[in-house]
């Protein structure tokens, strides 16, 4: 969490969408900007400097009032996935709240999804937070190509990481809006537990996830 | 900068800090557009924040805006940052709302574009501050091991030094233990060998100390029938019968042989005794001159025990000269290189023993017809702790030692083919040495 200030009532979040180069990370939030609803969001920010490659990363913000007045931002970043962006990466990763990994399906790019998902074990543990206390999903994107891993065997390898796993094709807009509702959820028990969403803001599990994935009309 | 549980260096800056709009929007650009807007028709618009605290307007003349005046909201990141306000008693109409709409819009635009300007600056610097830090870093890590190398290359000769001499102290114990070992082996031997002589010898005292009490008994009876003075027959009946009990004619004649057996016995002690004298010159200190062909023998007579049964022992000697050296520590070499050769086959073995002059140097090869020592240990097998033997079946150190013997005389060793089968070790030393030479 970036802010919390119970004086004025506001509290900022910070989403990171992780993952290798080129598997999608940026197209998931084009696709969350297109699909849903203006209200309650603001503008996609790419920032893409292009001569110079030190920053290279996307910001879609959130915000929603709890019943209680509690004013809830969302940020919702997402990494560059080249490996020597990590400074960037690791400056993006301080004080997350919740992270989605999104791996790139094909078979050809099995040990990229590994080696990113290392460096993001890596950089997890330099700014001090506990991956098993983490709000973290996976999506395994670009289910539209050809030569990709069978879903079996995907579950197989990360069943045992208990880590809810989402498959999807951003390019096609599906699995996307479900993946940032998936990480939503799994953000808000960990936030429930620690400021009592439900019983003080009177926000339930439900109503944060809708007013963070209301569809546009 | 706080450190992790494992030790590491955390990063504490965050990029994207919450901003107001304030900070978003600079006076000059809102004031200025705010100035149009209210000379294009919306008299005394401003910008108010949440909280209804005037931001940007256009003159103080203006009323406070109340909370039924027209408004629209200025988003920044999708919040409502602020809004713009047209208050009571300005121009109404399609044209205002839309104006105001615009002007919403504009600001809106306005901060997302400043705001995504600035995070880009923010996060920028805090990347690139970052990656200074952790160069520094690096540097100061680099400078510190280049630090300890230097430390370290500085003391590594005077350690190089000081571990060489451990070394080589240790080495000589070593050797010093194998000439011991080499030694305490032919100990071994030599002591079997004596041991038979003295057995019989023993045994033989032994008898005759039974006999020995037998003479003194018929002596002391002669001695009394004389002193009483008679030679009667009965007397003579008497001691007769007292002969043919002691049964002393028969011990008489046994008595010579025991003699002479037991002094063949000590005799042949006495010879091991000088062989081992002759062989370990141990009376001799420093160099004295040599008959190498008579050390040889000298030698084989120690070792006697040690040669397996059935081995041929062939001597081809020449006459050699006489030279300076320690014969005691040739004789140690020879042991050694013979001790090898026995140990070269079970069954059949012939060891050939070749001396002779060439040149100025004398050359001595013992030739075994064993395994042979295949062309490329036969560099190696000089070095120390080099075996081809089983663990604990030998150091290393017996043709170490031979080395060290024949170098310190000036001389050479080799191992060479024997023809048909076989190793040959080749001694070959100099017949006269230079003052450089002497032994050390």
């Amino acid at each position: 969490m970036i802010e919390y200030d119970s004086e004025e009532q506001r509290m900022v979040l910070k989403f990171v969408y992780y993952g290798p180069a080129l598997s999608g990370k940026t197209t998931n939030l084009l696709r969350l900007h297109d699909l849903l609803a203006k209200e309650g969001r603001g503008d996609l920010m790419v920032l893409d400097t292009k001569d110079d490659r030190t920053i290279f990363f996307d910001l879609l913000p959130f915000f929603l009032v709890a019943p209680s007045g509690l004013k809830i931002k969302v940020k919702v970043y997402t990494v560059p996935g080249q490996v020597q962006h990590d400074a960037t990466r690791k400056a993006v990763l301080q004080r997350a709240d919740g992270v989605a990994f999104i791996a790139d399906s094909r078979r050809s790019e099995a040990k990229n999804n590994a080696e990113s998902f290392g460096n993001l074990e890596r950089n997890l543990s330099i700014v001090g937070i506990d991956i098993d206390k983490l709000p973290l999903v996976i999506q395994y994107n670009k289910r539209d190509l050809p030569d990709i891993l069978p879903e079996e065997e995907i579950r197989r390898a990360w069943g045992p990481t208990g880590f809810p796993v989402l498959l999807s094709s951003a390019l096609e807009g599906w699995g996307v809006v479900e993946t940032f509702r998936a990480l939503a959820e799994r953000a808000y028990d960990a936030l429930d537990r620690r400021h009592d969403f439900g019983g003080t803001h009177g926000l339930t599990r439900e109503s944060f996830a809708e007013r963070l994935v209301r569809r546009a009309g | 900068m706080p450190t992790d549980s494992e030790g590491r260096k955390r990063i504490v800056y965050c990029v994207g800090e919450e901003r107001a709009l304030r900070d978003v929007l600079p006076e000059s650009e809102a004031a200025a557009l705010l100035a149009a807007a209210s000379r294009a028709g919306l008299r005394g618009v401003r910008v108010v924040d949440p909280g209804g605290k005037a931001l940007w307007g256009s003159g103080n003349d203006a009323p406070p805006p109340g909370e039924g005046d027209p408004r629209r909201p200025i988003l920044l990141e999708g919040e409502p940052a602020g809004s713009i306000v047209l208050p009571a008693g300005a121009a109404r109409g399609e044209t205002q709302d839309a104006l105001l709409a615009l002007l919403a819009d504009t600001l809106t635009a306005m901060a997302h574009n400043n705001l995504k300007r600035m995070l880009t600056t923010e996060t920028h610097t805090e990347v690139v501050n970052r990656s200074y830090e952790e160069l520094l870093e690096t540097n100061r890590s680099l400078s510190a091991s280049e630090q300890r190398y230097r430390e370290l290359a500085g003391t590594l000769e005077i350690k190089v030094r000081e571990r060489t001499e451990e070394l080589s102290r240790a080495m000589a114990r070593l050797v010093q233990q194998e000439k011991m070992a080499s030694v305490g082996q032919l100990a071994a031997g030599v002591a079997h060998e004596i041991n038979n002589p003295l057995a019989f010898v023993t045994s033989n005292l032994r008898t005759l100390k039974k006999y020995t009490e037998r003479f003194l008994d018929i002596i002391a009876r002669y001695q009394r029938v004389f002193e009483q003075g008679g030679v009667a027959q009965q007397d003579r009946d008497d001691l007769r019968k007292h002969r043919e009990s002691l049964r002393l004619d028969a011990i008489s004649a046994d008595a010579g042989d025991l003699l002479r057996q037991t002094l063949e016995g000590t005799e042949r002690v006495r010879k091991i005794v000088a062989d081992l004298k002759g062989f370990s010159h141990i009376d001799e200190e420093g160099e004295a001159p040599a008959d190498l062909n008579r050390e040889i023998d000298r030698t084989l007579s120690v070792m006697t025990h040690e040669i397996p049964a059935g081995a041929a022992i062939v001597r081809e000697f020449s006459p050699l000269p006489v030279i300076p050296c320690r014969p005691g520590e040739f004789n140690q070499l020879f042991l050694g290189l013979l001790r090898n050769a026995f140990q070269a086959r079970q069954e059949g073995l012939r060891v050939t023993i070749r001396t002779g002059v060439s040149g100025d140097r004398i050359r001595i090869a013992f030739a075994d017809n064993g395994p042979g020592v295949p062309a490329d240990l036969r560099t190696r097998i000089f070095e120390p702790f080099f075996t081809t033997r089983d663990v604990g079946k030998g150091k290393g150190l017996g043709l170490t030692v031979a080395y060290d013997i024949v170098t310190a005389h000036g001389g050479t060793i080799d191992v060479e083919d024997t023809p048909g089968g076989g190793a040959t070790f080749v001694l070959q030393l100099p017949i006269r040495r230079g003052s450089h030479d002497q032994i050390r």
